[in-house]
């Protein structure tokens, strides 16, 4: 990170740490909400989730497809990481014999001012925001409501728990949650990726 | 400027209060509506000097830097801090070489996550009740519950109580299984001044902002005695592919916060300790109970309700919680339930669809029906016991703590309103027929 962006962030952070409360499942959090519906405006898709990694993200949307433990999946030129993290989650990759289920891109201070460009007539996407420098961070972002469902229903505490943890009665039965992980992400991460991408790159002080 | 600073301070309670109407029935509320909050952590110019500070450097010196003086301040040999503490268990259960197909015994009273990290190594959770003095796991069923499958015994140091950690080692001894623990709830608590986190083979606890320890939102931190087992976690993490790593930003704060925590400490214990001695004179609350030797750390504070003590012992138990909770929140002091039903009769344990197609469920060979009504000590807490949480986490001022201890001797004046609350409830759930709340 360069001295003007390390000013900025600087100063984002300092914001967030003088508002109070900083939890991820506070009803009335802003910015991991904020980032969402940065994410929605910018890529055009209208459900975004946010994992606190990518490999997070990347589970997320296999589950939001469907795709689980036995089953199969087509991502071309996945990674060394990628294919472990499949691997390790029982999915097998049939690689470049069809369409991929969904795609993958990485943002970093390269792309970040156009990275959506890329993404023309993508249904889902997986958002990888590590290389930003903020830690671990990546988001699912769809137009289909039910893959955002399932995806942020690997969440324990996501907006389904959360929903139930009010009225203690689930609001969606039919999407049951099995295995579920902590896939949260701080609101101090999730704020300086959003101030990033509204200023898309282009640091400037205050 | 949004800010956290309450500028309203709270007036000094008079004992008078006990003696005046129950603010459910239109009385004065012991805690005015607008001054209940309270604020924890303390976010001070510390924390953002340090993250200027933190900024500049390199991500891993600052992960590493906190990591390092946390493991000191716990006194474990190795650590791998990690985004949070559902990873961290997970990474705590593979390094002490967990594997898949195998059994991990854990309470059925715990945050759901203890029981999912099992899963997320591909193990089987089997489930104890609890002590129902202590409610952390009971000892004596943990025996005869280990089979060649077991691989670890994985207590939880419920509340802040650290679990009978040095039986649970005899048992491990014995039968050459590991100890794991879940300190989430139990920062800087200990037995015989041995902090959790560094008694066990290995432990994992949570920084998530509801516990005594935030670093910022969400963080934990895996802890190993021996180096092997450290490794294992390590080979696991590249063999995976899994991020789990915790943010710089996250270390940062838990650098400057990591200095205020015996403060913290301090702070809550002298209040539960008021409190304590407030509920002993009075006859209808029984305070946590605390073994000799044993650090609480009252993450969370639970209270047992004596209705019998007050000639209530003709109504149904969960009602009088309900009423006491009903009357108590009106007075100003939160005093509810914290989790509801046994981690075994949550979705994912009744579903067992776990990854998917029911792995790693299937591989066991047993087949397992979680049922709620093997866990009766945990039932029964739940129908008698209400849990301060936050509001008795933050170094509340002592104007603050005698609200409290007034409140509930307030309501101790007032059995024949407990009873007419009770009536005018009429039909109620029991609270683990509800579905359940995570929290
Ligand atoms: C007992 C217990 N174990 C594990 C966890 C999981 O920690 P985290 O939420 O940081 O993943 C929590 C808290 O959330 C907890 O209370």
């Amino acid at each position: 990170m360069d001295k003007k962006k390390q000013f900025q962030i600087s100063f984002v952070l300092s914001r967030v740490l003088n508002s109070g409360i900083i939890m991820s499942i506070e009803k009335n959090e802003k910015e991991i909400n904020g980032l969402e519906k940065l994410v929605a405006q910018i890529t055009k898709l209208s459900y975004v989730s946010v994992f606190n990694s990518y490999t997070g993200a990347l589970h997320g949307a296999l589950n939001g497809k469907d795709i689980v433990h036995g089953d199969f999946v087509t991502l071309s030129n996945t990674s060394e990481n990628e294919q472990k993290f499949l691997n390790w989650l029982g999915v097998f990759n049939l690689n470049n014999n069809e369409t991929d289920a969904f795609d993958r891109i990485s943002v970093s201070w390269d792309n970040i001012s156009d990275f959506e460009k890329v993404l023309l007539n993508h249904s889902t996407v997986v958002v990888d925001l590590t290389d930003l420098g903020f830690g671990p961070c990546a988001v699912v972002a769809t137009d289909e409501k039910s893959v955002w469902e399932k995806s942020e229903r690997l969440k324990i505490f996501g907006a389904f728990d959360l929903r139930t943890m009010w009225t203690q009665e689930e609001s969606h039965p039919d999407i049951q949650p099995g295995i579920q992980f902590n896939y949260r992400v701080s609101p101090l991460v999730a704020a300086c990726a959003k101030v990033s991408l509204i200023k898309r790159g282009v640091a400037v002080e205050n | 400027m949004r800010t956290d600073f309450f500028k309203k301070p709270l007036d000094f309670p008079s004992e008078e209060m006990i003696y005046e109407n129950l603010a459910y029935f239109g009385g004065k509320a012991i805690l005015p509506e607008d001054n209940r909050k309270t604020n924890f952590p303390y976010i001070t110019k510390e924390d953002i000097m340090q993250m200027l500070i933190s900024i500049q450097h390199e991500p891993n010196k600052v992960i590493d830097e906190f990591a390092n003086k946390y493991r000191g301040y716990v006194g474990a040999n190795y650590a791998i801090p990690t985004a949070s503490g559902t990873s961290s268990l997970h990474l705590a259960l593979v390094g002490a070489g967990v594997q898949p197909g195998d059994e991990v015994i854990i309470p059925n009273f715990t945050f759901i996550a203890t029981a999912q990290a099992v899963v997320a190594a591909k193990a089987i959770p089997v489930f104890t009740d609890i002590d129902p003095k202590t409610y952390c796991m009971d000892v004596t069923q943990v025996e005869e519950l280990i089979t060649s499958k077991t691989k670890a015994i994985m207590p939880v140091h419920v509340h802040g109580l650290p679990a009978d950690l040095p039986q649970l080692q005899e048992i491990c001894y014995k039968h050459g299984i590991k100890l794991v623990e879940d300190a989430s709830h139990a920062h800087s608590a200990s037995i015989d001044n041995k902090v959790c986190g560094s008694i066990g083979d290995a432990a994992g606890q949570s920084l998530m902002a509801d516990k005594n320890f935030p670093v910022g939102g969400e963080g934990g931190i895996a802890f190993f005695k021996k180096e092997e087992d450290y490794n294992r976690a390590l080979e696991f993490l590249d063999a995976s592919g899994i991020d789990y790593r915790m943010s710089w930003i996250a270390a940062a704060f838990g650098i400057s916060q990591l200095e205020r925590l015996p403060y913290y400490d301090k702070v809550r214990a002298r209040n539960a300790q008021f409190l304590s001695d407030a509920l002993e004179e009075t006859d209808l609350f029984i305070p946590p109970y605390v073994p000799e030797g044993y650090r609480h750390s009252y993450n969370m504070y639970r209270i047992k309700l004596n209705p019998a003590a007050k000639g209530l012992e003709d109504l149904e138990d969960y009602k009088v919680k309900e009423a006491i909770q009903r009357i108590i929140m009106e007075e100003g002091i939160f005093a509810r339930e914290w989790q509801n039903r046994p981690i075994p009769g949550h979705l994912p344990f009744k579903n067992q669809k776990g990854f998917g197609n029911q792995y790693p469920f299937s591989l066991s060979e047993v087949n397992r029906k979680y049922k709620v009504s093997d866990y009766p000590q945990t039932l029964d807490m739940f129908r008698n016991t209400l849990t301060i949480c936050r509001e008795l986490r933050s170094p509340i001022e002592y104007e603050r703590i005698q609200s409290y201890a007034l409140a509930f001797k307030k309501i101790d004046q007032n059995p024949d309103m407990i009873r007419k609350v009770v009536e005018e409830i009429g039909e109620l759930e029991l609270p683990y027929e509800k579905d359940a709340r995570l929290g």
